[in-house]
């Protein structure tokens, strides 16, 4: 299978395969021609792939009419911060996320700072597809690639939110894993102006990615050690560019992804009821929550441009997915780590208790997370097969996004993943082994051409 | 009606109309077929300072990282710069990014082997195929190399031919010196270099902006503030660059262009008093040269027209110089490029060890009147042409490597189509104007009787 995925959310690849610097360049100039030209912010994170994609970028964009502004290597959510900044028309942040080293992407952000929406992607694929984009004669062209750094306009927007002195004041002591990721340039830096002590770990740009990218618990066994060597109060895990959090209890215990939106959650909703926005495979612990303290949930599909639009919508207190993406509207109305990480500081710190203490009071439930690789010509109609099994069932599927069923004793959700060729199966139960009885059944419902589960 | 394609891919290299055909795909695709052509190592790049340089240079920078090369990027600088660092850092090759003497518009790609020489056409037309059959190396991203950029380049340059030339006695009186560097690549070197050798200079069009002052050729007809600069400043000689700073026009003391044939001569009057050896130029070069080469007792090596066929044939030979008609001068003890640093620093080394005037100096030996012309002529009927012309002219001398040159009692001509358009060039030399105008003028009408019938 040659993994190439172009779709709404933009395009991602392996590199030295499918992502060639032909189909990069076909794309920001696609971005330029659709953006009309303008200032565009070009960002990127830590991938050894970085600086071919990042040439392949600019050629796009200055072909296409752009002035460019290079931020170098920085978070997304540093970037998306900027646009406004620097009273720029968009931006492209060259990363995968949390995909492996070999992968890269384009995440295409707008003149607001948010993701393009769904109908903006198709808009802006389409406009790939025909292939006609502007073409800047000489006498237009932009010359010169100008440079900015816009971490510190990060960090000062941070500080305005939260309660710096009051986190100051409990003096914490916080280890952190930057995965050699771009919050390598953030993180340590807005942890110390909090006042905190920060053992940093894994902070060098220049290395490869010690592990995978992704936080969750099976990547966080060295950001444990480290928290319990250094008696640290808490843990932060980073994802490459900034969006995605994870965390370890300073017992050293490394929490569930679907944690980090709910711990966020509880700490908001206990001083500012109101609506959490989140998308429909996430953990329904949020529903717990928001049921505690008297607010409302609201669910979308899965992709960080729904939870923003909601969030505007619902004039919401906080969105964020089960994969560790919190948003923190004051900041700005998309996922960034930091502000994840500034509001769960505060939140112990106004609160004066331990990490470990808040876990124990979120609900606690069961969730599998398996994902299947399928064929890009099958995947939709796998789904429809599995759609159809459950009707016969008598069962109602909620379509927001992918299939998502609620059953007595829990609920399923399946769906083609936005970012690769897999089905992603997740399931929530009381207890483990309801939650792998309902896998079960789902598996059965997939078809039997589903193998390698 | 179809507008007139641009795109000329061939042997020399790639170029076309920024804008139109020159798209940042095609650019890429280029740079990763040289780049897949002579495999991962180190690569020089340098660009001169059209307004489309930035573009084309992150295109082709994505390009060759794909492939696993590395890049020395030299920044803006003349061709023969880049070929000097090739051979300097015993690369693998390099690119210059510049479309020479083509207007603003255009831009182009060429390709320079490991010996700092443009691509032989063997050599080109293998990389011709890999571009065409587009199977290109490329590389994991774990696998990739980085961009160094460096500011020193045309320093070395300049510290190199100071190392073989010298500067001018500091005894002499200072020659004053009037530069135009048509706003290209030698701007800023030039002048620099002017100062090193002890010149007094006065510069004018050293703003490397991309902006054209006046059209790039150094052709008589485009030096008339030069001309008039010379004058004003009662300057000892005026210099004419190109963009990419390889070609080279001197215009007298008295304000007059001697036209870039005598370029080469006078560069080769004190190379050969320096150390005589083997000449090498092409077929249609002046005889002065050949007169000068008489005078030191030197051999005379004539070749097919192309800057590649003259430094192959150096290389054969062991010449002392060579170079081209159009103001081309190499000098292989600094740079087997055509250099215009070089052609100056030789040529005022001429003039201090002299103590003579340009004009002065252009008595010293015998000069001839080349006149050109051209004729429309359907590129099928351009063999009969030049069979007419070895049969009617049988009785003569006849080389016809590259065309058909006839050496008459009282000079020669040359009829010869063209690479690039149907036309049919005429080119004759003799003592007088009027022996020139007289050959020419009836080749001439045998030509078009040829044509007609």
């Amino acid at each position: 299978m040659k993994p190439l995925k172009i779709g709404i959310t933009g395009v991602r690849g392996i590199v030295g395969e499918t992502l060639t610097p032909e189909v990069v360049i076909a794309f920001s100039g696609a971005f330029g021609t659709y953006m009309e030209g303008g200032r565009i912010l070009v960002g990127r994170d830590t991938r050894a792939s970085g600086p071919m994609v990042r040439a392949a970028v600019m050629a796009g964009l200055l072909a296409s009419g752009c002035e460019v502004i290079d931020l170098g290597i920085c978070p997304t959510p540093s970037l998306q911060l900027a646009v406004s900044w620097l009273s720029a028309n968009g931006g492209i942040s060259i990363t995968a996320g949390h995909n492996p080293v070999p992968w890269n992407a384009l995440k295409f952000v707008r003149s607001d700072g948010l993701y393009l929406n769904s109908m903006q992607g198709e808009e802006l694929l389409d406009i790939f597809h025909q292939g006609d984009f502007t073409r800047a004669t000489w006498d237009r062209i932009c010359r010169e690639i100008q440079y900015q750094d816009p971490i510190e306009h990060h960090i000062e927007r941070l500080k305005h939110v939260f309660d710096v002195e009051a986190i100051k004041a409990r003096g914490l002591k916080v280890a952190v894993d930057c995965c050699n990721g771009a919050c390598s340039r953030l993180i340590p830096r807005w942890l110390q102006e909090l006042g905190c002590e920060v053992l940093a770990i894994n902070n060098d740009l220049a290395s490869p990615f010690p592990h995978s990218p992704e936080p969750k618990p099976e990547t966080m066994a060295q950001l444990s050690a480290v928290v319990k060597a250094g008696h640290a109060d808490i843990g932060f895990a980073h994802d490459a560019d900034g969006e995605r959090l994870g965390i370890v209890t300073e017992s050293g215990q490394p929490l569930s992804e679907e944690l980090t939106l709910a711990m966020a959650a509880r700490i908001r909703l206990a001083c500012k009821p109101g609506t959490v926005v989140t998308n429909v495979s996430t953990s329904s612990a949020i529903d717990r929550i928001a049921a505690e303290f008297g607010g409302a949930v609201v669910r979308t599909q899965v992709g960080q441009a729904y939870i923003s639009e909601a969030i505007i919508e619902h004039n919401a207190i906080l969105g964020g997915e089960g994969s560790g993406g919190v948003t923190v509207p004051e900041v700005q109305l998309t996922h960034d780590s930091a502000a994840a990480a500034g509001l769960i500081l505060e939140g112990l710190a106004l609160a004066g208790r331990r990490v470990s203490e808040v876990v124990q009071e979120l609900p606690s439930l069961a969730m599998i997370k398996r994902n299947l690789a399928v064929e890009p010509n099958r995947l939709y109609s796998m789904l429809q097969a599995f759609r159809m099994a459950v009707e016969r069932e008598g069962l109602t599927c909620d379509l927001t996004d992918g299939i998502r069923v609620v059953l007595q004793d829990g609920w399923i959700h399946v769906r083609a993943s936005n970012t690769e060729s897999m089905i992603r199966l997740i399931v929530e139960a009381d207890n483990a082994t309801d939650a792998n009885r309902l896998a079960d059944w789902a598996r059965d419902r997939l078809t039997n051409q589903a193998r390698g589960w | 009606m179809r507008a007139i394609p641009t795109l000329k891919i061939s042997i020399s290299g790639v170029r076309g109309v920024i804008g139109e055909s020159l798209t940042p795909e095609l650019l890429t695709r280029f740079a990763q077929a040289f780049g897949t052509y002579v495999g991962p190592g180190t690569l020089v790049i340098g660009r001169d300072p059209r307004t489309s340089g930035e573009m084309v240079k992150q295109a082709v920078i994505g390009g060759l990282l794909s492939a696993g090369c590395r890049i020395l990027d030299i920044g803006i600088c003349p061709v023969p710069t880049v070929q000097l660092l090739v051979r300097h850092h015993r690369a693998r090759g390099g690119i210059a990014l510049t479309a020479s003497h083509n207007p603003a518009e255009w831009n182009a790609l060429k390709f320079i082997d490991a010996n700092g020489l443009f691509l032989s056409s063997g050599n080109a037309r293998e990389m011709l195929d890999i571009y065409h059959q587009g199977d290109y190396t490329r590389v994991a991203g774990a696998e990739m190399r980085g961009v160094e950029e460096t500011s020193g380049a045309t320093d070395l340059h300049i510290e190199k031919i100071l190392e073989t030339l010298r500067p001018l006695p500091a005894s002499q009186k200072k020659l004053r010196v009037v530069l135009d560097a048509c706003n290209g690549a030698g701007s800023l070197v030039g002048p620099k270099l002017l100062n090193a050798l002890g010149a007094t200079v006065i510069s004018i069009n050293v703003t490397p902006n991309g902006l054209f002052p006046r059209p790039a050729e150094p052709l008589p007809e485009n030096l008339a503030a030069l001309c008039e600069a010379v004058l004003e400043n009662q300057a000892d000689i005026g210099f004419a660059q190109d963009m990419d700073a390889d070609r080279l026009a001197v215009v007298s003391e008295k304000g007059k262009p001697i036209g870039e044939d005598y370029t080469l001569v006078l560069a080769a009057l004190y190379a050969l008093g320096r150390e005589p050896g083997p000449v090498v130029a092409n077929l249609s070069t002046t005889s002065s040269l050949e007169a000068i080469a008489k005078q030191f007792s030197c051999p005379l090596f004539l070749t097919k027209i192309g800057e590649v066929n003259v430094t192959e044939e150096m290389q054969k030979q062991k010449a002392v110089i060579g170079g081209e008609g159009n103001g081309g001068v190499i000098y292989p003890r600094i740079n087997f490029a055509r250099d215009s640093l070089v052609g100056m620093a030789l040529i005022l080394h001429l003039l201090t060890e002299t103590g003579s005037r340009v004009t002065d100096l252009l008595e010293t030996f015998p000069r001839f009147s080349m006149i050109k012309e051209k004729i429309v002529c359907p590129s099928n009927q351009i063999a009969s042409v030049l069979k007419m012309i070895r049969r009617d002219y049988a009785a003569y001398r006849i080389d016809d490597r590259d065309g058909v040159k006839v050496m008459m009692p009282n000079g020669w001509f040359l009829v010869r189509g063209s690479n690039t358009e149907p036309i049919v060039r005429v080119i004759a030399e003799a003592e007088t104007e009027q022996d020139a105008r007289d050959l020419l003028v009836s080749v001439y009408h045998k030509v078009k009787e040829c044509i007609s019938r």
